[in-house]
């Protein structure tokens, strides 16, 4: 079974060639090319990654991510963006699959009402279009809610149960003003010492189209690798979801510096060290080659 | 102090719950509905921005600090439709330990598997349940599994669905009606499947242990705490 990492992303420097949005964390000079990814997956036995579009959503910045998927297609799927409030998503969406090696797109809101107990239609969702199509044309949600989003995405999904939906970084849904950087170029996530996600995204798991990455453990814990009080959270998660629904990922490059591509390799049997070799190999790559239909090496 | 018949006593001990309907009524149902109503719309807007921060829970929202904003809220803790019942069921030594003044949205942002609340090494924990609005079938009900609350019953598993729950039995009922459990029992609020949120007040209970509830717990509402029973009620001597 192969191993695969399904949450990462690969960027090169801002160029004509490439153009890309620029930050203090990933300014124009800054590379993390794909061949440095390949070298750690190389050393750590890791077959196969999702390749997540950071830093823009226009098609031009999809120009890098297109390349990878292009020049190793039995490597890599990838997921996209799409601007928001863009007048065409569809037309968006259909440019960026067409053979491309792209599976889905990111969102992490909805455009539906703020109120949680207001009368909800779905079809008024500003992005049931997307859904829709995503529904019509077999993409991929790739789904970070935030936190004021959390309540509009059961109706959604109950209104798609075709689509494939996978919840970032275990399923966390980021409060208002809750995200930084830390020294080491890593997110930080604020996150409550009660687990909400309890009443929100893990409650998702009744819905059997619904996945989560067991990822970004370092943005939430409060301590250093293996980051043990994120334990209950991931027996949480199993508990809901099931080993078949689980997908391990590293959020590379972020961690490169600390604790390290290797390191992360080995979370998963930290934190759930009751796992069967099976359920093991499942969450480390079987789940990701059956959901996203990952192409055999 | 109204207190329970002998059938009232079988059932509790042998199935774990008691019905009340029209437990509250009339004038006291109608302030309750109206205070409720008040309370949860003037406070709304604050929760959302807790949401948003990523600081409260989306699902369900509770009226912050009820005791303190209006009496009817203390007058339901020791409510003669149910209170003798409780006192009879706690050997008369009975201590709150908080209320829940609850709107929860409806299916499919709302969803609550079946559980216990405590185990049975605890003491003996009761809620009170009470319907603020109309609850019909299918718009969030209570459900229970009776029998489910005594040792050696079970042993008793979440199902996927709700409805699936091997032996349980589900509550619909009118506004006012107030519905005791036993926490160690399994219970849900069923689905619901309506486009309302369901308005629900939870009044949590306990059998008397030492220090259980602090003097200061629930001294903002002393002044409304003349008597010993309410006093010893509201653990405001210690």
């Amino acid at each position: 079974m192969p191993r695969i990492d399904a949450h990462l992303h690969v960027f090169t420097k801002a160029s004509a060639e490439f153009p890309r949005e620029v930050s203090d964390v990933w300014p124009a000079e800054r590379e993390e090319p794909v061949e440095k990814l390949l070298g750690e997956m190389e050393k750590h036995q890791i077959d196969q990654a999702v390749l997540v579009q950071m830093a823009g959503a226009s098609i031009e910045n999809h120009r890098y991510l297109l390349q990878c998927l292009k020049e190793y297609p039995n490597r890599f799927v990838g997921i996209g963006l799409v601007p928001e409030g863009h007048p065409n998503p569809v037309e968006h969406m259909a440019e960026l699959t067409d053979n491309t090696g792209i599976i889905g797109f990111r969102f992490s809101t909805f455009g539906g009402p703020r109120d949680i107990f207001a009368k909800m239609d779905v079809r008024e969702f500003a992005a049931y279009p997307i859904w829709e199509c995503a529904a019509e044309r077999d993409y991929v949600l790739w789904l970070y809610p935030n936190a004021i989003n959390a309540h509009l995405l059961p109706y959604l999904i109950e209104a798609f149960p075709q689509v494939r939906i996978v919840l970032n970084h275990l399923a966390v849904c980021p409060g208002a003003g809750k995200f930084s950087w830390d020294e080491f170029g890593r997110p930080q996530v604020q996150v409550s010492g009660y687990n909400l996600f309890m009443h929100t995204t893990y409650r998702l798991a009744r819905f059997e189209n619904v996945n989560v990455h067991l990822s970004g453990q370092y943005a939430f814990s409060k301590e250093e690798f293996p980051y043990k009080d994120l334990a209950g959270w991931h027996h949480g998660l199993l508990g809901g979801f099931g080993a078949k629904r689980l997908m391990w990922a590293t959020d590379f490059p972020w961690i490169l510096e600390e604790p390290g591509y290797g390191k992360l390799t080995t979370v998963i049997e930290e934190l759930l060290p009751n796992l069967s070799e099976a359920e093991l190999a499942d969450i480390m790559g079987g789940n990701a080659k059956r959901i996203l239909r990952f192409p055999d090496l | 102090m109204i207190l329970p018949t002998p059938e009232e006593k079988r059932q509790w001990e042998e199935e774990g719950y008691l019905v009340f309907e029209n437990a509250i009524q009339g004038e006291d149902l109608k302030r309750l509905q109206d205070t409720f109503d008040y309370w949860a719309d003037a406070c709304k807007e604050e929760w959302l921005d807790r949401v948003e921060a990523g600081d409260a829970v989306a699902t369900f929202y509770d009226i912050p600090n009820p005791l303190e904003k209006d009496p009817i809220f203390i007058d339901i803790i020791d409510y003669p439709s149910y209170y003798g019942a409780l006192m009879a069921f706690t050997d008369h030594d009975l201590i709150l330990l908080g209320p829940q003044v609850r709107t929860v949205a409806p299916w499919p942002v709302s969803y609550t598997g079946w559980h216990p609340d405590v185990g049975q090494s605890n003491p003996l924990h009761i809620k009170v349940q009470i319907y603020v609005n109309d609850v019909e079938p299918g718009s969030g009900e209570f459900g229970f599994v009776p029998g489910s609350h005594k040792p050696g019953s079970g042993p008793y598993a979440r199902p996927m669905r709700q409805e699936s729950m091997t032996g349980h039995k589900t509550f619909p009922g009118k506004a006012g009606t107030a519905i005791m459990f036993n926490s160690c029992g399994w219970h849900v609020s069923m689905d619901n499947h309506s486009d309302t949120p369901r308005k629900s007040i939870i009044l949590i209970y306990e059998k008397r242990t030492p220090g259980r509830i602090g003097p200061g717990q629930f001294a903002s509402i002393s002044e409304y705490c003349q008597t010993p029973e309410r006093r010893k009620l509201f653990s405001l001597d210690g």
